[in-house]
């Protein structure tokens, strides 16, 4: 990675309004350099209008930007420099071959941006001879982020690059963007698989109706599921009496399930407490520590994402 | 060569086939013509085509290939290959859902768009000045001289005209979604402005006032232009071009 700039990401005060749709109000935005920052929220909720907004392609009504130290201006030629963007709309040139596409991609990019794109969509296995109208809807997102990932720039914005992939792509993926970060770009995700996510990303933004609602660092996620248990419980057990009735935590019930924050990262003063109450079975289920992410998700919007 | 310019090359070497096309048989048929210019005035059915006929009469060889060649050729096929060259040129991208990776490369918009205005141009123009040069070599083939200045000339002139058709188009392209109903609406137009010269009371209301025979006798007799009938087209070119670069920076995703 080229050490143009600082590798920051950052906004002030962002917003844009379609008619009289708010697509993103007022909005800041710190991604720390050489780590992955996750963009989360439900469909509509602004992500991909604040990506946008960030490369230039959609000018914003008020607010400042900067990504690697060049301020967004104009048309944000400069900025797109400094940074590659995978939309998250799939359109591309049906009648070009995979590695025709990659080179219409990467013009403007420096000459090997091409040869390593080639590599990164021979590691995906793609038929680059192949013209483009062949390719399932995971293969041409797998093209358009390998061609995301070929330049040396410091910044990469991926809007919903896993979306449509099977398991094992993804997997694929989540490798090639660890190793890019391994070498210091800054990644600006946004995705609606939580578990990867919650892989790779190192600070969480949450988006809700064009509103930024939370930031949460992954450390304190993981240090807070480090005291949250859950328990799920047969039907004979009163969970929402038995969540009251608590010593060692503080429990709430969610149907049959008990979940329980603990007062420390020692679960067992809790697990004594639960096999030392009378009547109260065995669990058929205990969760510790795990799904984090996806709780933190169901909190602030009340539904899940995949997992 | 890159996927658009590849595009516009094929279609531009598609308008230069036809153009030819038009031209061989119309050029070979001149003498011909001459012997049957008398009939061909009687059958004409409106006042106005019998002053065609007459102003082709009077300009001989001149008159005839440049009637043929611009005034029919270039006016009908010119103006319709210049609509469906730029009816898709930003429109054509919103429609088939690649707008978006159409601007996400690092190229500023200015020069995505003038690449784009200029490759149509190219494919617009280029053939009616490569037909144009053929014509002294066909005329001869029927015993007649006819020199290339003047040819060219007119060649100038009429890609003015087709240029505005073509710049319009493009400005309404960077507007909309629906290449088809810019194509549609265009060439609407310019059959609407054809119907125009037809009526003798209307016709110097018609576009194609600027490419007629008496245009083209004007620049053989003066080899130059007249400021009235060739400044607009350019001009309105010009701010077809201006027009769609400030509403293509505007334009999102």
């Amino acid at each position: 990675m080229p050490s143009m700039g600082d590798g920051r990401i950052r906004a002030r005060g962002l917003c844009r309004t379609f008619g009289a749709k708010v697509a993103l109000e007022p909005c800041d935005l710190d991604v720390e350099p050489g780590r992955v920052t996750g963009l989360l929220g439900p469909n509509g909720s602004g992500k991909s209008t604040l990506m946008r907004m960030l490369v230039g392609l959609v000018r914003p009504d008020a607010g400042s930007a900067t990504i690697d130290g060049v301020e967004l201006s104009g048309d944000g030629t400069a900025v797109r420099r400094r940074c590659t963007y995978a939309p998250g709309e799939i359109g591309l040139y049906g009648e070009l071959r995979g590695e025709e596409h990659l080179d219409w991609f990467l013009r403007g990019r420096e000459r090997e941006a091409r040869t390593r794109a080639r590599e990164l969509a021979t590691a995906f296995e793609l038929p680059l001879r192949r013209p483009v109208h062949t390719y399932s809807h995971g293969m041409k997102r797998q093209l358009m982020f390998a061609a995301a990932l070929a330049p040396r720039v410091a910044v990469r914005i991926l809007d919903e690059p896993s979306e449509g992939l099977d398991p094992q792509k993804r997997s694929t993926m989540i490798q090639l963007l660890e190793r890019d970060v391994a070498q210091g770009t800054t990644v600006l995700l946004s995705s609606h698989h939580l578990g990867e996510v919650d892989r790779v990303c190192s600070t969480f933004l949450f988006l809700s109706g064009g509103k930024k609602i939370s930031t949460e660092r992954a450390d304190d996620v993981a240090r807070r599921a480090r005291r949250l248990v859950r328990a799920t419980f047969g039907p004979e057990v009163r969970v929402d009496e038995l969540a009251r009735g608590l010593r060692t935590a503080k429990g709430s019930a969610r149907g049959s399930m008990l979940v329980a924050e603990l007062a420390s990262d020692d679960p067992r003063p809790f697990l004594a407490e639960l096999a030392s109450l009378p009547g109260i079975g065995a669990p058929l289920s205990l969760d510790y520590g795990q799904t984090s992410l996806a709780d933190l998700y169901r909190g602030l919007y009340g539904v899940e994402e995949a997992c | 060569m890159g996927r658009a310019l590849q595009s516009t090359f094929w279609r531009g070497v598609g308008f230069l086939v036809v153009l030819e096309l038009m031209l061989v048989p119309a050029v070979l048929y001149f003498p011909e013509f001459q012997k049957h210019t008398s009939s061909l005035k009687a059958m004409a059915p409106i006042p106005v085509l019998r002053n065609v006929i007459d102003s082709l009469e009077a300009g001989g060889v001149f008159a005839y290939v440049t009637g043929q060649h611009f005034f029919k050729g270039c006016n009908t096929l010119g103006t319709a290959a210049a609509v469906l060259f730029a009816c898709g040129a930003v429109a054509g991208e919103v429609h088939r859902g690649t707008f978006e990776i159409f601007l996400a490369r690092p190229l500023s918009r200015r020069r995505i768009l003038t690449e784009r205005w200029l490759e149509g141009a190219a494919a617009v123009t280029l053939p009616v000045f490569l037909t144009t040069l053929t014509i002294p070599w066909l005329c001869a083939q029927v015993g007649h001289e006819v020199g290339y200045g003047p040819l060219l000339l007119c060649a100038v002139q009429q890609c003015a005209v087709l240029l505005a058709v073509y710049s319009v188009t493009f400005f309404f392209s960077t507007l909309a979604r629906a290449p088809m109903g810019i194509a549609f609406a265009m060439l609407f137009f310019t059959v609407f402005q054809f119907a125009v010269y037809l009526v003798e009371r209307l016709t110097h209301f018609s576009l194609f006032r600027l490419t007629d025979v008496e245009r083209f006798m004007y620049i053989q007799r003066e080899l130059g232009f007249e400021l009235w009938a060739l400044a607009p087209p350019l001009a309105v070119a010009f701010a077809g071009y201006l027009a769609s670069l400030s509403t293509f920076a505007r334009r999102t995703p």
